[in-house]
C-alpha cells in the first residue's frame, strides 16, 4: 500500500511570471504526489541549477500551496489524471531582525515611507527620527501628550519630508523637515525647515491622522466622534529654524514660532471614537471607528458615501489591494477583516484572517503588492498576510508586550 | 293472595293481628297461640271456633303449622284438662306476676282484677321486669333433667328436688273434690301447680274468642286526628289517595308488550352474560389488593424472595456445579460479589445436610420486611427540557462580553473600585495600595498614578462629558481630583478652587463637612466626620452624594459642586445605609439600606416607595438608565430585579453566585446588566425593558466570566460597563483589572 502511495504521480506543469531566466520548461512533469511547497522548490531548483538555492512558493488556482500536492487535489477535489498548472513565484523569506533601539515610553506610532528614515512617536510626547543605523537622528518635541499616531508623506525629491502627527493632547501637528542627501553626514542631515503647524480644534484626543501623498492635506480622527480636514496652504511666510543637534529640543523660542491653523471642514457621522483615517485613492477618506462602521468621504463635498459595518469596534484600517480598493480593518477582536466595497448591499468581509491571539492594533497594505498586508496585535506579534493563503506568510514575534503600529 | 292478605289486616278480623303484635315481645308469642287455641278446642266449642280455623287456614305458612296442632289436638280430646295445663304452661312464663301474686294468695275481686290486667300486659312488654323463676336452669329442654332427681337449681344453687308426682286417679280425685282444680295447671320447668286466676281465665278465653286479651283495650276506638293540616299549612294533602295508585297503568303495561316485542324481533341486543376467563390467575389476587384497601391506604406487598432455581436443586444439572477453580475464585472476590450460595450435588435428598444459613436468612428476610419502609414511588413522564423557561438563545442576545482580550497590570493591592470615563477612553481604577490610576482603555496603559493617603474605597467619574473630574472616597474624605483630560480645564479649575464665600459660610454650619484645597493633588477635599464608603454622581455633574455608614444621622450627605455646599437631606435614617443612588432622569433618590431600598422624592422631599428586597444584606444596586428598573446585589449572592412601576416585591430573583455580590451594574446603551462576586466569577446577563409598559422585562442569563484570582476571601470587587461598547471592566483583588470584550 505505502509502495502504491510513493508511486503515485501528479502530471504537473510549472508557469511562472518571472524573469525568463527563471522559466523552466513547459512540459508536464510527473511528481510524487506527496510533495509539498519545499519539495516544489527543490524540484525547480534542480531544473533551473541555481548555485545559491532559492526559495519559491508556489500557487494553483491562486492559491498559495500549503500542503501537499495530494492533499490539494482531495480537498480542491481535482482529478489526478490531469495536468496540473502550477506557477511558481519567489517565496517571501523570514524577515531578519536588523537593529532594535529602546524608547523610554510606549511607540505608539511608527512610519517608515522614507527609505533611508524611520519616524517613530511615542508616549513620551516626543517624535523621533531614527536613521538608518539605528541611531536617533532628531527628536521632535512640542506634543503635550502622548503621540497617537504619525503620517509622514512621500519623501519628494531628497530635501522635503513632511511629518503630521496626532497626539492625545487634542492638537495635530505638522512638520516639515529637510533632509539633506549628502552622503557622508546622513546621521546629522534633518533640519526643521519650517515653522510647526499646530493644527486645533478636536475637543479630544486625536486617535488618527492621514495625509495625502504630498502633506499638503491633512485628516484627523478624533475621540470627539468628528474626522476634521485641514488644508495647509503653501503661502504662509515661513522662517527657517535649522535643528542641527541631534537631541536639541524644542525651546520657547522655536514654540513662538507655532502656526495655528484652524480647521477647514468637520466631517461628522461616527458616533463614536474615530480610532483610524486613510486617504484613499482620488480625493475620498476613510475611516474606521469604535461605532463599528467605515465610512468613506468625498473630499469635495464632504459627503459620506459609503458605510459598511462590521462586527466589532475598529481599531486601525487601510487602504490598499486591488486597485487601492480594498479595506482591511482590525478591532476589538482578533480577526483581521478585509471588505471589498464595490462588492454592492453586503457589509460580510470578503477575508477574514485570523491567526492572533488579541485585539489587532494596526494593518497596512504592502505598497506596492496588492496581496500582502502586515498586521500587529495586542499579542505582541506581527504577521504577514498573503491573500492566498489563509495562514500567515510570516510571523514576527519579537515584541514582549503590545505591539501597536506597523509599517511598511 | 296479595289483596286478601291486605283486606284481612283491614278487616275487624284484625284484632287478632294486633293482639299478637302485642305478645311479640314476650318470650314465646307461638306458645301463646298455641295456649289459645289449645284451650279454645279442648274446654269448650263455642261459635267462634269456626271463624278461628278459617282464618287459621287462609293465613300464612307460620300459622298453618298451628292449624295442624289444632288437628291433632282435636284428635284426642279426651285427654282434656291435662292437655290444657300442658299447653298453658307457656303462658304461665309470661304471667309470673300474676303467678306469684296469686301464691301469695291475693283475692280474686273484680277491682283488683281490672286494675291489675293492664299492668301485666304492660310488664308483659319487658323480659327485664320479670320476677326470676324458682328454677334457674335457663333456657335449656326439659329433657335434660327427665331422668333427674332434681329439675334444677335455685338462686342459692342448691338443687329443687322433683315433687313427687301424682298419678291419673289421685289428680282426677282431687278434681273431683275441688271444683277449682280445674284451673290448676302445671308448671314444668318450676315443677309445680300453678292455679289461674279468674282474669288469666278471662284472657284465655278472649283470646279463645279471637278478642283481645284484655277487656278494657278498645281496639274500635273512634280516630283522633291529632294533626291540624289547615293550620300548619303543611305541603302534603290530606286528600285521600286517588284510584289509579291501585289499578296498573295502563301506559306501563304498553311500554312492556313494546319492548317484550322488540326484545323478541331482536331490536334490542341484549348484553351477552359476562364469560368468566377460562384461566386465570391463580395468586392474581395480589395485585388487585396492591391497588387499594378500603381504608385508604394503599398496600405495598413485600418483595418477594427470588424463587429457587435449578442450582439450588438437591443434584443440581452438572453445569450449575462450579469447578474447583471457580471456587477458589470466589476467594479472591469482594465479600459483596461473593455467591451466596454454592451449589453442590447430592445423589439423594436424604444426603443433603441442614441449610447452615436457614435462620439467618428467614431472620434477615424479617428484617427486611419490617425494618425498610416500603413506599411508592410516583415518577412522572415530564421532559425536562419542556420545564426549562423558553428564552432566547444567548447566541441571538450578541454582543455581549465573552473573552477577556485585555489585563490592567499595575496596581498593588487588590482593586476597590474602577469606573469609565463616559467618554469610553479612560479608565480610573482605586485600589487599596493607595493609589488612583488612570488608564488607557484601547492600549491598557496607565497613563496617570496618584498616591493616595490610605486605601481608596470608591471612585467616579462626573458624568459631564469633557470635564475630567474623578470623585475618590477614601478613610474620611471625598477628593474631587481634576484627571486633566477635559477640554475645557478652566471651568474645571474654577470648580476645583475653594470658593471662600462657601467656606465661611460653612464655617458656621461647621459641623456637616468641610471644604478643603489639597495642595499637592490639586484637588477640592471634603472632610467628613467618619468613613467615606462611597460617592455617586447626580447625572448632570453638579451634585454629588457621599455616604458614611458609621455617621448616622449623617450618613448621607448631598453636595453641590457649583456652590460648594453640603446638605444633609435626611433628620433621621432608618438602618445602616449601604449606598445610595440618583435616579438617572428624575428626581429621586434611592437609598439601600441592610434589608431594604427606600425611594426617596426629592422635590417633594417624601419617601416615594419601599422596597421590600427579601435579602439578607444588601451590598450594591444599580439602576437602569431609564430608571424603572433597578437590580440590587446581596450578601448571599442573590440578585433582584425590580420593577418599580410593577411592585415593590422583586420582580425575578436569581441565586447565581455562590458567595458576596459585590457589584452589579448596567450598561448604559445595551441591553445587559453583569453582577460581580467573590467567588471571582462575573455573570452577564440580558435584561431587555421595554418601552410597552405591559411586557416583563426579559431577563436571560448569557455568560459566566472567569478569570481572577481569589485572594483572601475576595474575588472580584467591582464590575463596570464601558460606557458605549459592549465590554465589562471587572476589578480583581488579585490587583488585576480585567477586560472583557465580545
Amino acid at each position: 500500500m505505502e509502495d502504491a502511495a510513493e508511486e503515485r504521480q501528479i502530471q504537473v506543469r510549472f508557469v511562472t511570471k518571472l524573469p525568463s531566466e527563471l522559466h523552466v520548461a513547459t512540459t508536464p512533469f510527473s511528481l510524487p504526489a506527496h510533495l509539498t511547497r519545499y519539495g516544489l522548490s527543490e524540484v525547480i531548483n534542480a531544473l533551473l541549477g541555481l548555485d545559491k538555492p532559492q526559495p519559491f512558493d508556489f500557487l494553483v488556482d491562486d492559491e498559495l500551496l500549503r500542503t501537499s500536492l495530494e492533499q490539494l487535489l482531495l480537498t480542491n477535489k481535482l482529478s489526478a489524471e490531469s495536468i496540473l498548472n502550477v506557477e511558481y513565484a519567489y517565496a517571501v523569506g523570514p524577515p531578519k531582525r536588523e537593529k532594535s533601539r529602546e524608547h523610554k515610553d510606549w511607540v505608539s506610532a511608527a512610519t517608515g515611507s522614507h527609505a533611508r528614515y524611520i519616524a517613530t512617536g511615542s508616549y513620551d510626547t516626543s517624535i523621533r527620527i531614527w536613521g538608518a543605523d539605528g541611531s536617533v537622528v532628531q527628536s521632535l518635541e512640542g506634543h503635550g501628550d502622548a503621540i497617537s499616531s504619525l503620517e509622514a508623506s512621500r519623501p519628494t525629491g531628497d530635501e522635503m519630508w513632511v511629518l503630521i502627527s496626532g497626539s492625545k493632547d487634542h492638537t495635530v501637528r505638522r512638520w516639515e523637515l529637510s533632509l539633506t542627501s549628502s552622503q557622508e553626514a546622513v546621521n546629522t542631515a534633518v533640519t526643521l525647515e519650517r515653522p510647526v503647524k499646530v493644527l486645533k480644534g478636536h475637543t479630544s484626543a486625536v486617535q488618527c491622522v492621514a495625509s495625502n501623498g504630498s502633506g499638503t492635506a491633512v485628516c484627523s480622527g478624533s475621540w470627539d466622534c468628528s474626522i476634521k480636514l485641514w488644508n495647509i496652504s503653501e503661502d504662509e511666510n515661513g522662517e527657517s529654524l535649522t535643528v542641527r543637534s541631534k537631541k536639541r529640543k524644542l525651546d520657547a523660542s522655536a514654540e513662538a514660532q507655532e502656526l495655528e491653523v484652524g480647521t477647514s471642514i468637520t466631517l461628522e457621522g461616527h458616533t463614536q471614537c474615530v480610532s483610524a483615517v486613510s486617504w484613499g485613492q482620488r480625493d475620498s477618506i476613510v475611516s474606521a471607528s469604535w461605532d463599528q462602521s467605515i465610512r468613506s468621504w468625498d473630499v469635495e463635498t464632504n459627503i459620506n458615501t459609503e458605510t459598511l459595518i462590521g462586527p466589532k469596534a475598529l481599531h486601525c484600517l487601510s487602504v490598499g489591494g486591488d486597485n487601492m480598493a480594498l479595506f482591511a480593518a482590525g478591532g476589538a477582536d482578533p480577526i483581521l477583516r478585509i471588505w471589498d466595497p464595490r462588492m454592492p448591499g453586503t457589509n460580510t468581509p470578503i477575508f477574514q484572517l485570523s491567526s492572533h491571539k488579541a485585539w489587532i492594533t494596526a494593518c497596512k497594505w504592502h505598497r506596492h503588492s496588492r496581496r500582502h498586508i502586515l498586521s500587529a496585535s495586542h499579542d505582541g506579534s506581527v504577521k504577514l498576510w498573503d491573500l492566498r493563503s489563509k495562514i500567515p506568510l510570516q510571523t514576527i514575534d519579537a515584541h514582549k508586550g503590545k505591539s501597536d503600529c506597523t509599517i511598511k | 293472595m296479595g289483596t286478601s292478605d291486605k283486606k284481612r289486616r283491614q278487616t275487624p278480623g284484625s284484632k287478632r293481628a294486633v293482639n299478637v303484635g302485642a305478645a311479640t315481645e314476650t318470650n314465646g308469642t307461638a306458645s301463646l297461640l298455641d295456649t289459645a287455641r289449645a284451650v279454645d278446642l279442648s274446654t269448650s266449642s263455642d261459635s267462634d271456633d269456626g271463624d278461628w280455623q278459617n282464618t287459621s287456614s287462609d293465613s300464612d305458612d307460620e300459622y298453618s303449622s298451628a292449624s295442624f296442632d289444632d288437628d291433632d289436638s282435636s284428635g284426642d280430646e279426651s285427654e282434656g284438662t291435662t292437655e290444657i295445663n300442658e299447653a298453658i304452661l307457656d303462658y304461665m312464663g309470661a304471667l309470673e306476676k300474676e303467678r306469684e301474686d296469686e301464691e301469695r294468695g291475693d283475692s280474686l275481686s273484680g277491682g283488683g282484677e281490672e286494675s291489675r290486667s293492664p299492668r301485666a300486659v304492660a310488664e308483659s312488654d319487658s323480659s327485664e321486669d320479670e320476677v326470676p323463676s324458682r328454677n334457674t336452669i335457663g333456657n335449656v329442654p326439659l329433657e335434660w333433667y327427665k331422668d333427674e332427681q332434681h329439675i334444677g337449681y335455685d338462686l342459692s344453687g342448691t338443687k329443687i328436688s322433683r315433687r313427687e308426682k301424682k298419678d291419673q286417679l289421685d289428680s282426677f280425685l282431687a278434681r273431683s273434690d275441688n271444683s277449682k282444680d280445674w284451673r290448676k295447671v302445671y308448671d314444668e320447668y318450676n315443677d309445680e301447680e300453678v292455679e289461674l286466676t279468674k282474669e288469666e281465665i278471662d284472657m284465655i278465653k278472649r283470646i279463645r274468642d279471637g278478642r283481645v286479651p284484655h277487656a278494657e283495650v278498645n281496639p274500635y276506638e273512634p280516630y283522633v286526628d291529632w294533626f291540624n293540616w289547615e293550620d300548619k299549612g303543611h305541603p302534603l294533602s290530606s286528600a285521600p289517595e286517588p284510584k289509579r295508585r291501585f289499578i296498573p297503568s295502563k301506559w306501563e303495561a304498553k311500554k312492556v308488550v313494546k319492548l317484550v316485542r322488540a326484545i323478541r324481533n331482536g331490536w334490542i341486543k341484549l348484553d351477552k352474560p359476562k364469560e368468566k376467563p377460562k384461566y386465570y390467575l391463580m395468586w392474581g389476587d395480589d395485585l388487585k389488593t396492591a391497588e387499594k384497601t378500603a381504608n385508604g391506604l394503599a398496600y405495598i406487598p413485600a418483595p418477594r424472595p427470588k424463587l429457587p432455581g435449578h442450582e439450588e436443586s438437591y443434584n443440581p444439572p452438572v453445569e450449575y456445579i462450579p469447578t474447583q477453580e471457580e471456587v477458589n475464585s470466589y476467594a479472591l472476590m469482594y465479600e459483596e460479589d461473593r455467591p451466596k450460595f454454592i451449589p453442590k450435588g447430592f445423589s439423594s435428598l436424604r444426603q443433603v445436610p441442614a441449610y447452615s444459613d436457614f435462620i439467618k436468612e428467614r431472620f434477615e428476610r424479617c428484617l427486611d420486611l419490617y425494618l425498610c419502609p416500603r413506599s411508592r414511588k410516583k415518577r412522572i413522564n415530564i421532559d425536562p427540557e419542556s420545564l426549562v423557561p423558553k428564552l432566547p438563545k444567548p447566541k441571538d442576545l450578541q454582543p455581549f462580553p465573552t473573552t477577556c482580550y485585555l489585563e490592567f497590570f499595575g496596581h498593588a493591592g487588590p482593586v476597590c473600585s474602577i469606573a469609565v470615563d463616559p467618554s469610553g477612553m479612560w479608565l480610573a481604577s482605586g485600589s487599596s495600595d493607595k493609589t488612583v490610576r488612570l488608564w488607557e482603555v484601547q492600549t491598557a496603559r496607565c497613563c496617570r498614578v496618584w498616591s493616595m493617603t490610605g486605601p481608596v474605597r470608591h471612585i467616579a467619574w462626573n458624568p459631564r462629558a469633557g470635564l475630567g473630574i474623578l470623585a475618590i472616597a477614601l478613610q474620611q474624605e471625598v477628593l474631587l481630583l481634576d484627571a486633566e483630560l477635559g477640554s475645557n480645564t478652566e471651568e474645571v479649575s474654577q470648580l476645583l478652587n475653594i470658593n471662600v464665600s462657601s467656606v465661611t459660610e460653612h464655617a458656621g454650619d461647621g459641623s456637616l463637612v468641610n471644604w478643603l484645597r489639597h495642595e499637592k493633588l490639586q484637588a477640592l477635599q471634603i472632610k467628613h466626620s467618619q468613613e467615606v464608603v462611597s460617592v455617586t454622581w447626580h447625572h448632570k455633574g453638579d451634585y454629588f452624594t457621599s455616604v458614611a455608614p458609621d455617621a448616622n444621622t449623617r450618613a448621607v450627605l448631598v453636595h453641590q459642586l457649583s456652590k460648594q455646599q453640603t446638605q444633609n437631606p435626611f433628620r433621621k435614617l432608618q438602618g445602616r445605609v449601604v449606598s445610595v443612588l440618583f435616579h438617572p432622569v428624575r428626581p429621586f433618590l434611592f437609598v439601600a439600606t441592610k434589608m431594604h431600598v427606600r425611594v426617596y422624592n426629592l422635590a417633594k422631599q417624601q419617601l416615594s416607595k419601599k422596597l421590600m428586597t427579601g435579602l439578607h444584606e444588601i451590598t450594591s444596586m444599580a439602576v437602569h438608565p431609564k430608571g424603572d428598573n433597578m437590580i440590587i446585589g446581596s450578601r448571599e449572592g442573590k440578585l433582584c430585579w425590580f420593577d418599580m412601576d410593577l411592585s415593590t416585591k422583586p420582580y425575578k430573583t436569581l441565586k447565581n453566585h455562590h458567595e458576596d455580590i459585590q457589584a452589579v451594574a448596567f450598561h448604559v446603551t445595551y441591553p445587559l446588566f453583569a453582577s460581580c462576586a467573590d467567588d471571582s466569577t462575573a455573570h452577564v446577563f440580558h435584561g431587555m425593558v421595554y418601552n410597552d409598559l405591559l411586557q416583563n422585562p426579559l431577563i436571560v442569563p448569557l455568560k459566566i466570566l472567569h478569570g481572577h484570582q481569589k485572594i483572601d476571601g475576595q474575588g472580584i470587587l467591582d464590575c463596570h460597563f464601558h460606557s458605549k461598547q459592549p465590554w465589562l471592566f471587572t476589578a480583581g483583588a488579585d490587583s488585576i483589572i480585567k477586560l472583557f470584550c465580545n
